[in-house]
């Protein structure tokens, strides 16, 4: 009796979810952000995708959202061409960044004492957030508007993605070391430290590069054009989503096309991995937030396997006739789906 | 298309929304507070929290007994804009975030069923 992947829907968004970040493993378990249209970022607990709170104070969409790594501090850029840092905690406003345009990308450093930041204005931003008054750093170089703004090689360096280059800067020359073009436009751009790797999307493509030097390592074609993807942190899978409403899993290492599931109403913008690879999260067009199974069927979080061995409930079954076994199946089955598949229409209300 | 039959992974619920009003970081919520606060002597401040708990509890279940009370009654609204509607009251959704309405009588008519979300409510009162 095979099990099918039960998404968690996480609904409160009431626009487009176009971005969305874990925090690393704290005491406390681990913390999901999300950025939307709505202007107001909302975090959630990351294993069980609960709402915890949301950021007010933003007067326009939050195209990015971050937490630093032990879920204290979070960051957002927006379009009401501010970026603010947060208060993960409390939810209070710490600082308000003010930008020259559309702030598209914030990140931390790992000791959560400098912001990163770039947008429309094409300027990279350099915060020292133990000095809010003094002025950022810039680093200027991009000829369009940044979409992607991360630090990488221990925060030595600076990866940033326009439309159609990729570069990576030295932090402390704050010069350009090497760049990437593309022919199409790239869409997402993530940083996995452990292997100092980047998985950049563009097109129909998922794409491997070392962060070191920028050389490609591999890449796989997927059936639509795909706005994110997201490496396992055993880096045995990626996830990918795009304009298909689609996820797709693949196998990292063959290439071959795992698993692909159906659920969004809509495009899907962001797709991460958690911290700890159990599960993973898009956001699409649909307002929405999902929740995926890495593997589907373990007992994590909310999701809950009653196996025929260990459950009275299920155990019955396998003594009694075929007919009344997937009679009683279907039947816990419904009991159980029944109130995640009502849940979907009340999104649209 | 033949699928071989396959039961979705059973969840124990589905995740929390928000509250519909508030912005949430309850500061009783899974995290301890890390901003350092003033500590009291233990045990007062255990019995002002666990006061607080009840009376938090005890006007949880007065609110949600009037939502039970409210069933199949005629309900006004006042929604923005000084838009007042009546209809029958159906149910609520898990969060309070939608309320499930029949014979919403509007301005521009009435509608059989409709779902009334909660943030656009200002207020409502019925007769029980």
């Amino acid at each position: 009796m095979a099990m099918r992947q039960t998404p968690l829907t996480c609904s409160g968004h009431t626009r487009p979810v176009v971005d969305l970040a874990f925090s690393g493993i704290t005491p406390y378990g681990y913390f999901l952000i999300s950025a939307c249209k709505d202007g107001k970022p909302m975090l959630r607990q990351g294993d069980t995708g609960d709402w915890i709170g949301t950021f007010l104070g933003h007067k326009g969409a939050v195209w990015g959202a971050t937490l630093n790594k032990d879920a204290t501090k979070a960051a957002t850029a927006a379009a009401d061409f501010t970026a603010k840092v947060w208060d993960a905690v409390s939810g209070d406003e710490l600082m308000t960044l003010a930008h020259k345009h559309i702030v598209k990308s914030v990140d931390f450093t790992q000791d959560s004492n400098y912001l990163l930041t770039g947008g429309q204005d094409k300027l990279l931003r350099i915060y020292d957030l133990n000095k809010p008054e003094a002025e950022p750093k810039e680093i200027s170089g991009h000829t369009s508007g940044i979409k992607k703004a991360l630090w990488c090689s221990e925060d030595q360096q600076i990866l940033s993605a326009d439309d159609k280059t990729v570069r990576l800067w030295d932090h402390a020359t704050m010069t350009e070391v090497k760049s990437l073009n593309f022919n199409m436009s790239v869409s997402s751009m993530e940083y996995i430290p452990e292997g100092e790797m980047l998985v950049i999307t563009y097109g129909r493509s998922i794409a491997f590069h070392s962060a070191v030097s920028l050389d490609p390592i591999k890449s796989f074609e997927a059936p639509a054009t795909i706005n994110s993807a997201s490496l396992h942190p055993e880096k045995e899978f990626l996830v990918a989503g795009g304009e298909d409403f689609k996820l797709y899993k693949y196998d990292y290492n063959s290439g071959e096309e795992l698993e692909s599931y159906k659920g969004h109403f809509g495009p899907i913008h962001c797709v991460r991995f958690s911290p700890d690879g159990e599960l993973y999260a898009s956001g699409s067009e649909d307002g929405t937030l999902r929740l995926w199974q890495t593997v589907v069927g373990k007992t994590y979080g909310l999701w809950k396997c009653v196996l025929p061995e260990d459950s009275g409930e299920l155990a019955k079954p396998k003594i009694s006739f075929p007919e009344t076994a997937e009679e009683e199946l279907e039947e816990i089955a419904s009991e159980n789906s029944d109130s995640i598949y009502s849940s979907t229409p009340e999104v649209k209300a | 298309m033949q699928t071989p039959l396959t039961i979705p992974v059973p969840v124990l619920r589905l995740p929390r929304g928000p509250d519909g009003l508030s912005r949430g970081f309850a500061p009783d919520g899974r995290r301890a507070p890390l901003k350092p606060e003033v500590p009291e002597i233990p045990e007062s401040q255990e019995s002002r929290e666990s006061q607080e708990q009840r009376a938090r509890a005890a006007l949880r279940e007065r609110y949600l007994r009037s939502l039970l009370a409210m069933v199949g009654r005629q309900v006004s609204f006042t929604l923005h804009e000084g838009v007042h509607v009546t209809a029958h009251f159906g149910a609520t959704d898990l969060d309070v975030a939608n309320f499930y309405v029949s014979q919403l009588q509007t301005p521009i008519g009435v509608q059989a069923e409709a779902l009334l979300r909660c943030s656009d409510i200002i207020s409502y009162t019925f007769k029980p």
